[in-house]
């Protein structure tokens, strides 16, 4: 269960988040959408204690993230980009993190399965394509095998195959009671990967609910999330 | 011309230029100042041995603006340090925007030249003047052929800093060897007593274009030429490698 | 509390012994300054060679390379901490390890446990070069003066090399941090020595490695060295810990 409450991130003097706060429950899949710029990041940065909020909170299993016993093995996140040393191969980038949870060598290899990466483990990590990066950020986050992902464009750059592969696979996370967080700007992937949709803009929430009451009178969600992105748009739905 | 103009304009939104500029600008006037303020009293006494060395001194050391200029401004093409960066990198953009390898390559060094050039001048009123303020009457004539030299040292070294590191892609090499090589525990000098070989390498053969001390070797001129010399060969190693070399390596 | 911190330590200090060891930035340093200083070493021992027989000792000359020496150390430390901002890794380790406080003293923990053997191998074989060239015309030192001096010196570079980390881990910017360093160990320093008290980083550690001459007024002692530098490691680590710890990631 993730937990954002009333979270406000001033950088500067420009304010990112104006008070957002929203739940992503266990056994579901819930979609954060938003233009770019939105806010999106910012909150996921916060809520992975990589940034520090203003005011307001974002908990994890009712603790912040720092306070967690053992984050690897609660919560696993990718966010954009590699998070790995160009220089270094994607296993021992894995590896370094296992040994930083206490987890076992073997558990490299299984992930590294899971993303097939196995036969790109040994390559420097700046030789990887996009997509082969995506992977790699993904593995780090199943390391764990925790029951909360957080993942930010976690589609973007993988080929049709990945793609349909991270959708089955998620679909098959939340069912199996767990928690599913994914940013993405995709709607039609969205679509078809969700089950409750949160859309912020400009640092504020516009909407918040399951896929049907998001979509709601609008015929799809790419509809929908234009109707409430739009400029003119405002206001809670 | 375009492609120069971008260059300027890249040069001067990196963020780590400050740092060249500050350097380049006024570090040489603060040690400048320094060495007068130390010098003063022989000075004045008539029996200073380093007069032919004051204030030329700040801009032998202040050298190391410009380097930071010719190494930022390729490093940068290559380097990605941001929390937030994936694996993107400049060098890719800026070869879409300008086709031809070699007219890229001639496009930053000639923005590192203009720069380096403007950078030198203001080093120069900056030296000039805290000397002035610090001695007064008694400071020795500045003149125009040795400060030209100066000028043309920062500008060559500039470009050698640029040229190496073209080869090298990394800042971490070229900074340091460029930077202890123009400190006051140069290489060269260590090198110099093993070997008179070593007053042939850029920094000790580009300081006789401004540094009358006891020790010379060549004339100014000689000394500009070999600076030069060494110029055109990484200048011309590095373009043959950037033209081959695939991006992405 | 403590019980659970020094449960955490473990895999922590694993977890960052593993990301210097799987960097090949380290080796590649480690390795170019061994040749280096093996360069070096021959450069004064062929100047030594020249001097007066019977009237140098192995070690002054054997060490004398320290001044350089360390340039490759600082290089070091600001590799281990600034290549945690290349390609976003930051994002991964704290989302790994969210205790930032332990991280980064970990990481300095694993980088004293790396360099240390490395800094006494890299002294040892330079004095060990001296030795075999100058066996017959220098003052051989008695082993357990050799042995003291070497420790002093590798205790010198692995703290110059925590405290170029902390440094590393205040700008997080490569090439910043290494023209802050550069500027200080091989300009500003050797620039103001004389006017200085000897309280500095680089100035009191010279006292760890070099052996004491009666003629210098006011030496400091090797221990009083040592605790100075240490001093200066520590607060600077701890204040690159208070900022890693308040800023945004």
């Amino acid at each position: 269960m993730l937990t954002i409450n009333n979270l406000v991130k001033h950088r500067g003097t420009v304010e990112i988040l104006s008070g957002i706060s929203f739940k992503a429950r266990p056994g579901r899949v819930t979609g954060f959408l938003g233009p770019n710029g939105a806010g999106k990041s910012s909150t996921l940065r916060i809520l992975l204690g990589l940034d520090r909020a203003t005011s307001g909170s974002a908990l994890i299993n009712g603790k912040p993230f720092a306070e967690l016993h053992n984050p690897l093995t609660t919560i696993g996140a990718a966010l954009d980009g590699f998070g790995a040393h160009r220089m270094r191969t994607g296993r021992a980038h894995l590896r370094w993190i296992a040994h930083a949870a206490g987890l076992s060598r073997s558990r490299v290899e299984e992930v590294l399965e899971i993303v097939g990466l196995t036969n790109a483990a040994d390559k420097r990590v700046g030789n990887y394509s996009l997509g082969m990066g995506r992977r790699l950020g993904i593995a780090a986050a199943l390391l764990g095998d925790p029951k909360i992902l957080v993942l930010d464009e976690p589609v973007n750059g993988l080929d049709p195959e990945g793609i349909r592969w991270i959708r089955t696979f998620l679909r098959e996370r939340a069912e199996s009671g767990n928690t599913v967080l994914l940013s993405s700007h995709l709607m039609g992937e969205l679509a078809e990967t969700v089950d409750d949709v949160v859309i912020i803009k400009h640092g504020r929430i516009v909407a918040d609910g399951t896929l049907e009451e998001v979509i709601g009178t609008h015929s799809t969600l790419e509809e929908a999330f234009f109707a409430l992105t739009s400029e003119s748009a405002g206001g809670v739905v | 011309m375009r492609a120069f103009k971008a260059e300027l304009s890249k040069l001067f939104s990196l963020p780590g230029i400050w740092l060249a500029f500050l350097i380049g600008a006024f570090a040489p006037a603060v040690i400048a100042a320094l060495d007068s303020i130390a010098e003063k009293e022989e000075i004045i006494a008539g029996v200073s041995t380093r007069l032919s060395e004051i204030g030329y001194i700040g801009l032998g050391l202040g050298v190391q603006g410009v380097i930071i200029l010719g190494v930022l401004a390729v490093s940068s093409e290559y380097l990605t340090e941001s929390s937030e960066s994936g694996g993107g990198r400049q060098i890719t953009t800026s070869l879409t925007v300008v086709s031809s390898r070699l007219r890229f390559l001639l496009a930053k060094a000639g923005a590192v030249t203009v720069i380096s050039l403007l950078l030198c001048m203001v080093a120069i009123l900056t030296t000039v003047s805290a000397t002035h303020l610090i001695l007064g009457e008694y400071t020795p004539a500045f003149e125009a052929s040795r400060l030209i030299g100066a000028v043309c040292y920062w500008t060559l070294t500039a470009l050698l800093a640029f040229g190496i590191t073209v080869l090298t892609k990394n800042s971490m090499i070229p900074l340091t060897v460029l930077l202890i090589n123009s400190s006051l525990v140069s290489f060269s000098v260590l090198l110099s007593k093993v070997t008179k070989l070593a007053f042939y390498l850029p920094d000790r053969a580009g300081l006789e274009l401004f540094m009358f001390t006891n020790d010379r070797f060549h004339p100014p001129f000689t000394g500009g030429l070999i600076l030069f010399g060494w110029v055109v060969v990484f200048f011309i190693a590095a373009a043959i490698v950037f033209h081959r070399r695939d991006v992405a390596s | 509390m403590s019980v659970s911190t020094s449960r955490k330590i473990t895999p922590i200090l694993r977890a960052e012994l593993d990301k210097l060891v799987t960097l090949p930035l380290i080796w590649l340093t480690l390795m170019g300054t061994f040749i280096l200083n093996l360069v070096l070493a021959a450069a004064f021992t062929s100047i030594g060679l020249q001097g007066a027989a019977g009237t140098q000792s192995i070690l002054n000359i054997g060490l004398a390379s320290m001044g350089y020496l360390q340039a490759g150390f600082i290089i070091l430390g600001i590799i281990a901490t600034c290549s945690e901002y290349t390609g976003g890794q930051i994002r991964t380790t704290l989302t790994a390890i969210p205790w930032r406080g332990l991280q980064l003293s970990a990481k300095h923990l694993a980088l004293a446990i790396i360099t240390l053997p490395a800094a006494f191998i890299i002294a040892a074989s330079g004095v060990l070069y001296t030795f075999i060239m100058m066996r017959d015309t220098a003052v051989v030192a008695e082993i357990n003066t050799m042995i003291k001096t070497l420790a002093g010196a590798a205790g010198y570079l692995t703290l110059t090399t925590l405290l170029s980390a902390a440094i590393g881990a205040l700008i997080r910017r490569t090439t910043p941090a290494l023209v802050v360093l550069l500027g200080y160990y091989f300009t500003v320093s050797p620039l103001t020595r004389d006017s200085l008290p000897k309280y500095f980083p680089d100035t009191a550690g010279y006292y760890m490695y070099m052996p004491p001459s009666s003629n210098e007024i006011n030496a400091l002692t090797p221990m009083q060295g040592t605790g100075i530098l240490i001093l200066w490691t520590l607060i600077l680590i701890i204040i690159a810990i208070v900022f890693y710890c308040k800023r945004d990631a």
